[in-house]
């Protein structure tokens, strides 16, 4: 195999150099109906919008001490959807004046031979979940609660089981790089959700 | 004259429908209080309130319209009285200068218009009893003197900005402290382990037998021991390892992992693997 055909690097130029800022948090079972309660009311004025879709994770190793991961999503209480590929770089924790995580990230619309397409690149799969929850926005912000669910049988989303007790709480704002602002209104936007939530900039790296 | 008359009338007419109106609420409150008692919730009492308040204000504000004329002025004699029973209760009226004769039916609750019940319905002072405490509560005040009256007002004003301040202590400490400690919201661990789940599927099923640690994160050894040791997520593991030799991987894959042979147990696969990591070189 070649080196992989997207670098590491951040894609630049263009239109497509956007940031995800994010914050994590998470709520537990029997306190999600009051952060749902809180969230409608904070939120923009919208239907409540849920969510249950099916994330594949694909790695592409290549000569790189590091795979190349793409993250592909499809809907499964929306037929005809598109599916929803995406990169997400390296996040960087930033110093204290930035409140939020950042990463790189490249959102795609698919079409839904997505995965052959991955796997005839060479991809594989590396794990998979299903994803069921709500959505609500505030702006430009996005915000996600949803309960994880392992899938017991490879590639079978019927037979599915919750990973934990409780519903991952994530706050993201996707904008061009630079844009260090919206950190504050995420910022502000969180403290609002304390005590029941704590949304904080969480580094994976140190939960490995 | 004719202009006030008809002024007079009109306030009249609109005091009536008001008192109409909150008779009609007081009634229904009072019915539901007697039937409803066993199934009557609290906010439909406060609603009750509400409304009754609602319908007093209206009213004051009727009397206090600019257009309305001082009632005070006007004086009220009875003409008749009779101990007989009075069917239709016929009520003479002189207000004033003009008489007025008014029909009036008052459901049953009077029946005589007699020189018994008369000085209750005329009534525009109050009871005897309550003036009787009125005077002693006024002779009692004029007793004091206005030292000593000073100093009961401020030890009252103390007291009283003592309990408020307990009040908004107390409500402080339940907002605040008081929530969290007795129902946790959230868990911090649980956070983690989802956070770890969506960076780098830690605890969903790996179908690949690298026991890969995700992106960016070569060659981290043990990742499966570590998961194993994180609080309640054994099961996690467990459930997740056998999966690990589904037909899935390719035979590439198990040499890569440096695993070809058949692995004795699924957790073991796991941390062998992961510490014979492919993407170590």
């Amino acid at each position: 195999m070649e080196a992989p055909p997207v670098t590491m690097m951040p894609v630049t130029g263009g239109t497509i150099n956007m940031m995800e800022y994010l914050l994590q948090g998470s709520v537990l079972d029997h306190s999600l109906e009051s952060l749902i309660h809180r969230l409608r009311g904070l939120c923009d004025n919208m239907e409540p919008e849920t969510f249950l879709d099916h994330e594949m994770v694909f790695l592409l190793k290549g000569q790189q001490a590091s795979p190349f991961v793409l993250r592909a999503r499809r809907s499964m209480d929306r037929t005809g959807a598109p599916w929803h590929l995406r990169y997400l770089g390296q996040p960087e924790m930033g110093d204290k004046n930035r409140h939020a995580l950042v990463r790189n990230c490249v959102d795609i619309a698919t079409s839904e031979n997505l995965t052959d397409f991955l796997m005839e690149m060479g991809f594989r799969m590396d794990h998979e979940f299903v994803a069921k929850g709500h959505l609500f926005r505030k702006g430009i912000m996005k915000i996600v609660v949803y309960k994880i669910f392992r899938i017991l049988v490879p590639g079978n989303t019927d037979s599915t089981e919750a990973l934990s007790l409780s519903y991952l709480v994530e706050l993201s704002v996707v904008a061009p790089a630079g844009q260090d602002m919206v950190s504050d209104d995420m910022r502000n936007f969180a403290e609002q959700l304390k005590p029941l939530v704590h949304l904080e900039k969480i580094d994976p790296k140190r939960l490995m | 004259m004719q202009r006030e008359e008809k002024q007079l009338e009109a306030s009249l007419d609109a005091l009536l429908s008001q008192v109409a109106d909150l008779k009609n609420s007081l009634g229904s409150f009072i019915y539901k209080l007697e039937n409803e008692y066993d199934r009557l919730t609290w906010p439909s009492v406060l609603d009750s309130f509400a409304l009754l308040s609602g319908q007093l204000n209206t009213l004051n504000k009727v009397l206090k319209h600019e257009k309305t004329p001082l009632f005070r002025n006007q004086v009220i004699i009875p003409l008749v009285l009779s101990p007989d029973r009075d069917e239709d209760l016929m009520v003479c009226i002189t207000r004033a200068d003009t008489v007025l004769e008014q029909k009036r039916q008052t459901e049953g609750r009077v029946p005589v218009f007699s020189h018994e019940v008369v000085p209750d319905h005329l009534r525009t002072k109050p009871d005897p009893e309550v003036e009787e405490q009125e005077k002693q509560l006024t002779t009692d005040a004029a007793r004091i003197g206005a030292d000593a009256a000073q100093k009961q007002i401020q030890s009252l004003n103390k007291m009283c900005s003592n309990l408020l301040e307990k009040i908004s202590k107390e409500e402080r400490e339940s907002e605040g402290g008081g929530l969290r400690p007795n129902k946790q919201t959230f868990n911090p661990a649980d956070t983690n382990a989802l956070v770890a789940a969506v960076a780098f599927g830690k605890g969903l099923s790996n179908w690949r037998p690298s026991g890969s640690s995700g992106p960016g994160q070569p060659g981290q050894p043990g990742a499966g021991t570590v998961l194993a040791g994180a609080s309640g997520l054994q099961q996690v593991q467990m459930a997740g390892a056998p999966s690990q030799q589904q037909p899935m991987l390719s035979g590439v894959q198990m040499a890569q992992a440096g695993q070809p042979g058949k692995m004795p147990s699924g957790i073991k696969t796991n941390i062998k693997s992961a510490s014979m990591h492919p993407y170590q070189r």
